[in-house]
């Protein structure tokens, strides 16, 4: 830890702005696994709650000139406290079906805040340029920071009782329900901290690139990255997402760098391969095979 | 001033071929339990499909919709077999991931070998007038195309053996088990017939629209709509669906804006699945 | 002298399923510290029944109480936490999870109390030597007495158990037989669904019999086992 603290300080541009890249996708991954690894309720909507916060922030930065300190929380506060009715909702949608709704979300999310009616606010489609008063090495430390926290959270999450019970309601939602559990709150609960850690990251990850847009905001990459980078390191884990962040980063970095043209596509190639044959991800494939012990707090 | 009626019949003339689309991906969703979200990419596919032959072999685009459906059939069934058959029994995250997978493959090798030039089929233009209202030419073919080939899809569900079996399937597939009904045939067979109306679909629109290797990106979220509206698994629900979404598109388009109609497909699937999740149709 | 109220009271309960009526106009008590035999063929509404009093599914009429307040379109998880436990048909335990979480996550108390509970029904049930293992390992049988376990890690005073004995062998059956009348002694109360009318004779005090969504008999186990009519109607004996 004291050496990620020490980074800034002899590495280059290239190597910080990679990082706190990394450190964005962790975050982002981490959250969504705390959701989805441990209730099973697959969020296809992470950009949904990373572009309502990226947008609530940067608007304020941009056009109130609130400071970036409290922006970012309160970007992050106002997606989670969106998502509590989202999720009062949309919570009662079972398996695929919530996937798909909050694929709509997002989508409608987007076109939403790109037409006309609303660009007084919004800046409509076409984006909103905006400098922060922050740079470089206090973004990575912010990240870093965000990250940290989102670390000892998934670690609480994960390894406490209300990891316990958002794990019985990925086995069996209603036979937990017939064992007293309150799954509705469990539920609201650990998408409710969802929010606001990918929001946090997200306000974060778009003061870094000093734009903002519906496209990007809500684009389907910023969900399924996230999702991709869980898978590798391992649903449902602490570790694993962060361990996949920092995997699929240095892939991508490879893949862009030898198949620029094809690396989509080798992108997609690797995600079948990775389900059908690795669907545990890497620490799940570790703890099968006694390399890791199976216990809940890694 | 176009009339509303005018634009009712555009948008059911529209919808019968998100139908199509529609009813591909409600078959493999209901019957063989994957949501493929590749599904658009095949439409692409179909629609490129077509183009090539029209530009390479000067075959007629009519007939490569007729050509599309066995051709898609077969490479659906491979695809199938391949793939999407490994992760029937698997959770559903997976089999999402797998087709999202695949779906970001099958774009981007497209846009690899194809580029991103947007490509048409001049086959049929113009329009006729019939009944006081101008119809375009190939939106008319296109719908009598769709027709056909819907018309076709019941018939066979309704009378063929394995029409029979799929329907059987799709009720109770331990049941279609035991009865003797080879179930890994059928769902190859059924995941073979939506890949096939994806391609024909994919046929027919390359005679009205501009084609590239994103467009499957428009028609999932329709399908989707379109599967959510029908209730899952529900065949004549889709084509109703389709229909309804092809009317709802050409009414905001008309009245509101184009860019407001593209919103349709994620408001429909929110407002379905919160009042009404098993569809607007009872199977 | 007042009557005690009844531990359990379902009062003109109506469910219907489109045009099927699973229960219809159904009533009766259950009396604290009893074990109840529900009985009746398949689709007699017997598992619908203990869907409505724990809550997975509401009454379209009707009523039902426990210990004197309505739970009638409570949620199960309420309900649940009121006392009411219940087992399934087909057993639902959580796969992935060990034993002592499947324990742990009902937990009642606070962390260190919740750990001590969790041991000592694996204890009573034999399992504490599998706590780590994933309940997906275990035998059918030791998923039936981790399914209980769960129950009474509810601290359940009212124990619902559907087919409790079905597909065990019977020094297993005897053990879970046993199990149940020891929980009883200590104030437990049992209604247990079981087509093993051997079981139902052999354990209940009580019984009541559904048909087709109506009770058609209800009494202690001797007057139902002498109502001729009732068991060659219904059973073909």
């Amino acid at each position: 830890m004291a050496f990620l603290i020490s980074v800034p300080f002899f590495a280059t541009d290239y190597w910080i702005t990679l990082l706190v890249l990394v450190l964005v996708f962790a975050v982002y991954s981490s959250g969504w696994n705390v959701f989805s690894g441990l209730t099973g309720y697959t969020n296809f909507g992470l950009a949904w709650s990373i572009g309502l916060s990226g947008y609530v922030s940067s608007l304020l930065i941009a056009d109130y000139g609130v400071f970036w300190p409290l922006a970012w929380p309160l970007g992050a506060l106002a997606t989670s406290i969106v998502s509590i009715g989202v999720g009062y909702i949309l919570l009662r949608i079972k398996g695929v079906y919530f996937a798909i709704s909050m694929v709509a979300l997002t989508e409608g999310t987007r076109e939403l805040l790109g037409t006309e009616y609303l660009s007084p606010i919004t800046h409509g489609g076409e984006g909103v340029p905006f400098v922060a008063g922050i740079k470089l090495p206090g973004l990575y430390w912010a990240i870093l920071l965000v990250a940290f926290l989102t670390f000892l959270i998934a670690y609480k999450m994960t390894s406490s009782e209300f990891g316990l019970r958002l794990l019985s309601i990925r086995e069996d939602e209603q036979a937990a329900e017939t064992l007293g559990i309150h799954t509705t709150r469990d539920k609201i609960t650990a998408f409710f901290i969802s929010a606001f850690l990918v929001g946090l990251a997200g306000s974060i990850h778009f003061t870094y690139q000093n734009y903002i847009d519906p496209s990007f905001a809500f684009s389907i990459h910023l969900t399924l990255t996230p999702i991709v980078m869980t898978l590798f390191g391992g649903v449902g884990t602490v570790f694993g997402p962060f361990l996949g962040a920092a995997l699929f980063t240095f892939i991508h970095e490879v893949l862009w760098a030898e198949l620029t043209l094809l690396y989509m596509a080798a992108f997609g190639a690797l995600l079948i391969v990775l389900i059908l044959f690795f669907p545990q991800g890497l620490l799940g494939w570790m703890k099968e095979k006694g390399i890791l012990p199976r216990t809940r707090k890694i | 001033m176009i009339s509303f009626v005018e634009i009712l019949i555009r948008g059911v003339m529209l919808g019968s071929v998100y139908a199509l689309v529609g009813m591909g991906l409600t078959l493999v969703w209901g019957v063989v339990g994957i949501v493929n979200i590749a599904h658009g990419e095949f439409v692409m596919l179909g629609a490129y499909f077509a183009f090539w032959a029209f530009a390479l072999l000067n075959l007629n685009p009519l007939l490569s919709v007729l050509f599309a459906i066995p051709l898609f059939f077969l490479f659906g069934g491979l695809v199938h077999r391949g793939l999407t058959e490994r992760l029937v029994k698997a959770p559903e995250l997976s089999a999402l991931i797998l087709t999202f997978g695949m779906s970001i493959l099958i774009w981007n090798l497209a846009q690899f070998f194809w580029t991103n030039t947007f490509r048409s089929v001049p086959y049929l233009t113009g329009s006729f007038p019939f009944m006081g209202f101008v119809f375009g030419k190939s939106k008319t073919v296109s719908f009598g195309l769709a027709v056909g080939i819907t018309a076709a899809l019941f018939l066979f569900l309704k009378y063929s053996k394995w029409g029979k079996g799929i329907r059987a399937t799709s009720q109770n597939s331990e049941v279609a088990l035991v009865c003797g009904i080879d179930t890994i045939k059928m769902r190859m067979v059924t995941y073979g017939m939506g890949i096939a109306l994806a391609g024909a679909a994919g046929a027919i629109i390359s005679l009205q629209w501009v084609i590239f290797p994103q467009m499957g990106g428009a028609y999932i979220s329709k399908a989707f709509a379109i599967v959510v509206l029908g209730g899952l698994g529900n065949i004549q629900g889709a084509l109703a669906g389709g229909l309804i979404i092809g009317a709802l598109e050409a009414v905001v388009t008309q009245y509101l804006s184009a860019k407001m109609a593209q919103i349709i497909p994620s408001l429909t699937i929110l407002v379905i699945l919160l009042l009404r999740p098993t569809g607007l149709f009872r199977k | 002298m007042t009557s005690k109220e009844p531990l359990l009271r379902i009062e003109d309960v109506v469910k219907k399923f489109g045009e099927i009526f699973a229960l219809d106009h159904c009533s009766f008590s259950i009396e604290a510290g009893t074990i109840t035999g529900l009985i009746g063929p398949n689709g007699a509404g017997k598992t619908t029944l203990f869907n409505l009093i724990t809550g997975v599914l509401a009454p379209d009429q009707g009523r039902i109480y426990l210990r004197g307040e309505e739970i009638t379109g409570k949620k199960p998880y309420q309900i649940a936490r009121m006392g009411v436990g219940r087992t399934y048909q087909i057993i639902r335990v959580f796969p992935r999870m060990t034993l002592l979480e499947n324990l742990m996550v009902v937990g009642k108390g606070k962390e260190g109390k919740a750990h001590e509970r969790a041991m000592d029904l694996l204890r009573l049930v034999r399992l504490a030597d599998k706590k780590n293992e994933y309940a997906s390992d275990l035998s059918f049988g030791q998923q039936k007495l981790l399914s209980l376990a769960q129950v009474l890690m509810l601290d359940a005073e009212l124990v619902l158990l559907d087919e409790p004995a079905a597909g065990i062998n019977p020094t297993l059956q005897n053990e879970l037989m046993g199990l149940i009348h020891q929980l009883n002694r200590e104030g437990k109360t049992f209604i247990i669904v079981e087509h093993d009318m051997n079981v139902i004779m052999g354990h209940c005090q009580n019984a009541i019999a559904l048909n087709y969504g109506q009770k058609i008999a209800e009494g202690s186990c001797s007057e139902i086992q002498q109502d001729e009519t009732l068991l060659e109607h219904y059973f073909g004996r």
